[in-house]
């Protein structure tokens, strides 16, 4: 089951933000970004809202409470870099740092505060994906 | 203050990792948060949209593409939340990190865009990096299956 998860985090996750590029390539104007996260948001809603229907999932107050913070974080992150790459931080800057760090502080907390001990093959595994996503950070200038 | 807003961005980034992983621990249901995070995210989107006094004028194939990858993005936050309650975070996120290398990989194809050294170098280590966390997870599964019969 867990083989399975990451096979369809790593087909979904990337080609989610691929949109923007298909955009972008049209020649559409940068505005149109805002209405386009607000439909690509809502979708998202939707198509995990139909299947909670019919399986009799409520959104909880936890659920409310913490998906807030999520939706906050995500969002603040991508103000952050947004207007990184507005001040003129070259962008092959901006995502290594951005992602790379991302992945350095989940380690960190998951390592200290999750009691997550790593094999060293996760070990290994973490450090060359680091560097490989950091890596292609650097070549999407 | 560029720098100094990436580094809020690792960390904005990296927080919604462990809070998910929080969240999870405190009982909460996977389709349940990734539809309140889905919601309340569009709900922001919609009053930016409105804040910036930006037209909600689309062409169709737009909204279709947004459509699209939405659901793509609310199935991977689905998967992730998922997969932390049996696997490890730090894991689960650099996956979804290292995802990113499917888009380049496809740009390459669909905009015939360059496949540079650095590219070549990020998709070689990228494949080591996945094939070292999938035999990693092999062996601790292994480990915990015969630390269980031990104790039988």
């Amino acid at each position: 089951m867990w083989f399975l998860l990451m096979f369809i985090i790593l087909l979904t996750n990337g080609m989610s933000a691929f949109g923007l590029k298909v955009i972008v390539g049209w020649g559409l104007p940068g505005k149109v970004k805002f209405p386009y996260l607000s439909i690509w948001y809502a979708a998202g809603f939707a198509s995990i809202f139909l299947p909670m229907i019919f399986t009799g999932v409520r959104v909880r107050r936890r659920e409310f409470f913490w998906g807030a913070i999520v939706a906050a974080l995500s969002i603040a992150g991508q103000i952050a870099m947004a207007v990184a790459l507005d001040s003129h931080v070259p962008g092959h800057i901006v995502f290594p740092v951005a992602v790379g760090g991302s992945i350095i502080v989940v380690a960190l907390v998951g390592h200290y505060f999750f009691n997550e001990p790593m094999n060293r093959f996760t070990a290994t595994g973490v450090s060359l994906g680091l560097l490989a996503v950091v890596l292609l950070g650097i070549s999407a200038k | 203050m560029g720098l100094v807003l990436c580094l809020f961005g690792a960390l904005a980034f990296g927080l919604l990792a462990c809070v998910s992983k929080i969240a999870e621990r405190r009982g909460c249901a996977a389709s349940g948060l990734v539809e309140s995070a889905f919601g309340w995210a569009a709900v922001l989107m919609l009053l930016g949209t409105g804040a910036f006094h930006t037209a909600f004028h689309m062409p169709a194939k737009a909204v279709t593409i947004a459509v699209v990858f939405g659901i793509c993005a609310a199935l991977a936050y689905f998967a992730f939340q998922t997969s932390i309650r049996t696997g490890k975070v730090t894991v689960a996120w650099l996956t979804m990190n290292l995802s990113t290398g499917v888009p380049a990989a496809v740009s390459i194809w669909a905009y015939k865009e360059k496949l540079t050294a650095i590219k070549l170098i990020a998709f070689a280590l990228g494949l080591l990096s996945v094939l070292c966390l999938f035999w990693g997870q092999r062996v601790e599964v292994k480990q915990t299956v015969k630390v269980g019969a031990q104790k039988e």
